[in-house]
């Protein structure tokens, strides 16, 4: 295999890594957070697909109008969403695991009720349409390599917005304020860190993210109601990889699991996808289960 | 006076014996005829049962019921569907028919979607004796059960790989690539086209599996690219489908042959990829509009019930079982075991053509390939169905 095609390899592997990853920091921040293992966040990509391609279709408005409509939409779900169900619960729940068992539960009830919501208005056939599909050349020395400008235009959006999320609880009081809420929660009410409205604020910003991922891969896919699970399981996987709660080891994770399945797919079979991220994921939670990148007395 | 009453009152009586006598079948020929049947209208089966087989059943009982309903034996009679969402979940397929077909003691049923759950209602509705004229089963496996009361309107694999693998020969073809998705429906096809393959000279320079629902398979198109092949061929669902040829056209692969599956002949293929995009591209498709008069005529109606256009495989099958349907409980009513004997042994006279079948399969419409140009899915093989002349050189992905 030469040089050229390596790199091309690797690259499309991260692009795909790229999306994963932006997947993945939405639900992160919701249970590095909160605790709150939001099943229902690839149903919430979903509904970003949906209203993205509805846009683009009907009045054909480009996708890319999209991205912060999406967002600001995801987001406002997100904290009506919180208030109606989380914020009950973290009031009634005696302690954080049985927050989370219920939390689980009312998760499962979302993915159904939007998965529904969705085929009922849209119907549940497949949808897409074409933005940006032709091919960009990139030389290489030895060769080129050849992605659809669509490709690389997700996963530049991904990675700026990885940058940005990480930049933001990194640089900002905001972020410190979420930063040791994600260390403390008791400790960071006694100094006087208001929970009240961070873990909306926060839960609606992990929506948005959502809605942005569904966006950007409405793109790329096509897209059904059914088309968020998947990608829920994904999350699941390259937040274990990062380390719950870790935001730059989404990333790091998100990549790193783009890039193992396009070399053990282009090396073995397709077919032995699945099994090559579940190896990894099982590997990781024998034998680093902070997560590769989650340092222990510092995150995100 | 008294005789006069006692007469009135013998005709009374047997006015009203007369009647309850006949009043029964009255009551049953004015009924309307129950039809059921489980689809998937969520779940991952959705787009394709949402394509090529409930619209065909809501326009067929849409146009029935216009026209006074079906003809039951010279009786019109409503039809009335009972229906539910099977969640493209084999296990709620097979509850719901039961539940028709034992509890509910339909008259009729429709099939369901896909290759898997027709696997497990056909031999259900065998055991209760439930003719089953199946639009979307494409399975060898099926066919070799002998389910006398099973029926399969769509082309089998061998016929459909044998007409691929006869159009690629006849134009000089040397080197074919496969990919084919890791089911009963992938696996059945990729062994009819290496069976196919033998004898022919032609080399299968690479076959990768892969699973439902993948994501990227630019990797393996990569890897194939770098073979070089003149021709390939993929076994693949409609979301692969467009997978397939977008990451084909983003990577720069482009054979002369570029065939892929389920989802090709769907109106979403051309919308997605773009008539220009698709132009070239060849697929599993056995007819459209110019196919027949009445092909014509139902693809007018599909368009102006459905608000949508039908996908030019399944759907014609779907639609054509469901002719036969209307054929056979108009010349046997609602018996079953006679409804099945007709299918058996009729040549039916249907919109893909003359349709017959010898056992469970249809041998009357032969395997075929359809290809996109100018924006209509056109059958290019074999000659003598095809609406059009094969372009053997697929232009350049746009």
């Amino acid at each position: 295999m030469s040089f050229s095609s390596w790199i091309e390899l690797i690259a499309s592997g991260l692009i795909t890594g790229g999306i994963y990853a932006l997947v993945a920091l939405g639900l992160n921040l919701q249970y590095g957070l909160m605790r709150i293992l939001n099943i229902a966040h690839g149903e919430f990509l979903m509904v970003g697909a949906f209203i993205t391609w509805m846009v683009q279709t009907s009045f054909g408005l480009s996708p890319l109008w999209m991205i912060p409509v999406s967002f600001a939409l995801l987001m406002a779900i997100g904290v009506a969403v919180h208030w109606l169900c989380f914020r009950r619960l973290t009031a009634t729940s005696p302690n954080l695991d049985v927050f989370e068992a219920r939390g689980l539960m009312v998760a499962f009830g979302l993915m159904f009720l939007v998965q529904n919501a969705i085929s009922w208005i849209w119907g549940g056939d497949l949808r897409g349409y074409d933005f940006l599909t032709q091919p960009v050349a990139i030389p290489l020395p030895g060769g080129q390599a050849q992605f659809a400008v669509n490709k690389l235009l997700v996963f530049a959006l991904a990675l700026l917005f990885a940058g940005g999320l990480i930049a933001l609880l990194r640089m900002t009081l905001l972020g410190k304020g979420v930063r040791a809420l994600m260390q403390s929660p008791v400790g960071a009410q006694l100094v006087g860190i208001d929970t009240r409205r961070l873990h909306p604020l926060m839960f609606g910003i992990g929506l948005g993210l959502s809605g942005v991922a569904g966006c950007l891969l409405s793109m790329a896919y096509t897209i059904s109601p059914s088309m968020g699970e998947p990608y829920t399981v994904t999350a699941l996987i390259v937040i274990t990889l990062g380390g719950f709660g870790s935001m730059g080891g989404a990333l790091a994770g998100g990549l790193l699991l783009g890039v193992i399945e396009a070399l053990g797919m282009h090396f073995t079979n397709p077919s032995l996808k699945a099994l090559l991220s579940y190896v990894v994921f099982i590997g990781v939670l024998l034998l680093r289960p902070e997560g590769l990148f989650a340092r222990k007395t510092r995150k995100a | 006076m008294v005789n006069t009453n006692r007469r009135v009152m013998i005709q009374r009586t047997a006015a009203t014996v007369g009647a309850l006598s006949v009043a029964p079948q009255l009551l049953a020929q004015s009924a309307p005829v129950r039809l059921g049947y489980s689809m998937s209208r969520t779940g991952p089966w959705t787009g394709g049962a949402q394509t090529s087989q409930e619209p065909n059943y809501l326009l067929w009982a849409e146009q029935q019921n216009a026209a006074g309903g079906l003809d039951v034996k010279g009786v019109r009679r409503r039809i009335e569907l009972i229906s539910s969402d099977d969640r493209s979940d084999v296990e709620t397929v097979v509850r719901t028919y039961q539940k028709l077909m034992g509890s509910d003691k339909v008259d009729l049923v429709l099939p369901p979607w896909g290759s898997n759950a027709n696997f497990a209602t056909a031999p259900l509705a065998n055991r209760f004796g439930y003719p089953f004229l199946a639009p979307t089963a494409l399975s060898r496996r099926l066919i070799e059960m002998k389910l006398p009361y099973f029926f399969s309107l769509l082309q089998q694999p061998k016929p459909m790989c044998d007409a691929v693998v006869d159009m690629l020969k006849a134009n000089g073809v040397k080197t074919v690539a496969c990919i084919y998705v890791d089911d009963l429906f992938g696996l059945e096809n990729y062994a009819a086209l290496k069976v196919a393959l033998q004898g022919t000279g032609i080399q299968l320079v690479e076959d990768k599996s892969y699973p439902g629902g993948v994501k990227d398979l630019s990797p393996t198109l990569r890897s194939i690219k770098d073979k070089n092949p003149d021709a390939f061929v993929g076994f693949t669902y409609p979301p692969d489908t467009i997978l397939a040829s977008r990451q084909a056209k983003e990577i720069g692969f482009n054979p002369k042959f570029f065939y892929a599956s389920v989802g090709t002949a769907f109106p979403l293929y051309k919308n997605v990829i773009t008539a220009a995009g698709a132009e070239g591209v060849l697929g599993m498709g056995s007819w459209n509009s110019k196919t027949s008069a009445g092909a014509k005529a139902y693809f007018d109606a599909h368009v102006a019930s459905q608000k949508k256009e039908p996908d030019r495989w399944a759907s014609g099958a779907c639609w054509a079982g469901l002719e036969i349907l209307t054929s056979a409980v108009k010349a046997q009513g609602l018996d079953r075991k006679a409804i099945r004997d007709y299918v058996a042994g009729t040549t039916h006279k249907t919109i893909l053509g003359d349709i017959r079948f010898e056992g469970s399969e249809n041998v009357g419409t032969p395997g075929s390939v359809g290809q996109w140009q100018n924006g209509e899915f056109e059958v290019v093989w074999p000659a003598k169905i095809a609406t059009a002349r094969l372009n053997p050189n697929k232009p350049a992905w746009k």
